[in-house]
């Protein structure tokens, strides 16, 4: 298992809620998000920056 | 009657630099005032700990950051307790000698506040912890191995029978860093809150108990202009004592039964035929119990430009929750309630925070304790 530092740009959205669904999505291609927020958003291209944690299952905890 | 209690959410996010509450546990103070004006209060440990210093809070919900953004999503449930049994996951990398000063905290919160910890593990590796600060000024980490943080948690769980964990890893001591000489000056971002948050994110995440964590440290030589708000943490020699009294009475996190959508965006992403809140919640109501479910939310509070968490983002989209952004604790984010499309109520401070707080109880709208107050709007086909 490791943790890996992701930045992405989502769409903007008419909620928040589908906000938070599209993020969820975005970070979900690399990972499961186990942190993330919006740090910005660029008014002009309509586009949330998101910055977050996703965290990649590499094999079954074992010792 | 019994009037509707007032639960209020208090959030100042962990490493953004935030002027109040990013530093050692310096917005405890807030959270003690909304505590007095609230019948329950949800805030997470990075508002509460003050390394040395914890102040009780008896109506006050200690609740890890990753178990707030799941709460907040309508996925889990706050379920209050009397005491918490503790277990302790030591970072190998650890010296000895500092070891046996987290030991010796660990023995004085049993022997002088009477907490329930009763076992304590050894990391099979090195932690191997790294701090980063991001292109938005946020700080951020990663551990080398989060597997053998994860063995030693379950360890505790199997063996131990823990209900909580609290967790001490090796941090680079970074001395000389002009990240830390501002820290300690009450400047800029805290380095270690980003990876403190991914370690208790792990373990919350995939145990579904509470979890903190206290960075161990070398001691710092002594600096005469220390700022207050970052003295909490060079009056001992560890940071372990409030996440131990946190822990304590943290609630435990209960899930919807099996059969039953675990996430309000479940429901409203169309898993339902009839998706609505209202069945959503309805449906909940045979397993509720005394425990608490994001539908108890009325406000939460929030510096104005750190609205970009998943938590805000979940509870904006409830139409009977207040979201009170304050815009002098400025942080390192730029996402503001207008930005995101959040609608929420800006006040200048905490201080006026509260007072919308106050008439939100009374049941007095804030607007009308202006002197300005709009016409009425009159609504046509």
């Amino acid at each position: 298992m490791t943790t890996h530092f992701i930045s992405a740009e989502v769409d903007l959205s008419d909620t928040a809620e589908q906000l938070h669904s599209a993020i969820e999505i975005e970070l979900q291609k690399h990972g499961e998000p186990l942190r993330w927020a919006v740090t910005d958003v660029d008014v002009d291209r309509q586009k949330a920056l998101v910055e977050g944690y996703v965290l990649v299952e590499a094999s079954p905890v074992a010792a | 009657m019994n009037p509707r209690p007032l639960t209020v959410v208090l959030i100042v996010p962990t490493g953004v630099g935030a002027s109040i509450g990013g530093f050692a546990g310096d917005a405890l103070p807030v959270a003690r005032a909304i505590a007095q004006i609230s019948d329950t209060l949800i805030t997470h440990p990075n508002v509460l700990n003050g390394a040395q210093l914890y102040w009780p809070i008896p109506n006050a919900l200690y609740v890890e950051g990753y178990a707030l953004d799941k709460f907040a999503a309508g996925c889990w449930g706050l379920q209050p307790v009397h005491q918490n049994r503790i277990g302790l996951i030591m970072d190998c990398a650890i010296e000895p000698e500092l070891q046996l000063r987290h030991l010796q905290a660990v023995d004085a919160a049993r022997a002088t506040l009477g907490l329930n910890i009763t076992d304590c593990v050894l990391t099979d590796r090195p932690l191997q912890v790294e701090l980063r600060i991001s292109e938005s000024g946020a700080s951020w980490g990663t551990i080398g191995n989060p597997d053998s943080l994860l063995r030693a948690a379950e360890k505790l769980i199997k063996q131990a029978r823990v209900e909580a964990i609290a967790v001490v890893a090796r941090f680079p001591d970074d001395e000389g860093s002009l990240a830390l000489e501002n820290y300690r000056h009450g400047k800029g971002v805290d380095p270690l809150a980003g990876a403190e948050a991914v370690i208790s994110h792990l373990i919350v995440r995939t145990f579904k108990i509470p979890c903190a964590h206290a960075p161990a440290l070398s001691a710092l030589p002594l600096d005469p202009y220390l700022s207050p708000r970052s003295a909490a943490e060079e009056i001992g020699y560890t940071f372990l004592p409030c996440v131990l009294a946190g822990l304590s009475k943290a609630p435990q996190f209960v899930t919807p039964t099996v059969g039953q959508a675990s996430c309000l965006s479940q429901v409203l992403g169309g898993q339902d035929a009839h998706p609505t809140r209202e069945k959503f919640y309805a449906n909940r109501r045979d397993f509720e119990s005394q425990d608490l479910w994001a539908d108890r939310v009325d406000a939460v509070v929030i510096p104005a430009t750190a609205c970009g968490g998943s938590a805000i983002l979940s509870l904006s989209g409830r139409s009977t929750v207040q979201i009170i952004a304050v815009g002098d604790n400025k942080t390192q984010m730029q996402t503001t309630p207008e930005k995101l499309g959040i609608k929420a109520l800006q006040v200048n401070s905490y201080l006026e925070a509260i007072g919308v707080l106050v008439a939100l109880r009374a049941g007095i709208t804030p607007t009308s304790l202006g002197a300005d107050i709009s016409s009425l709007r009159c609504l046509s086909d």
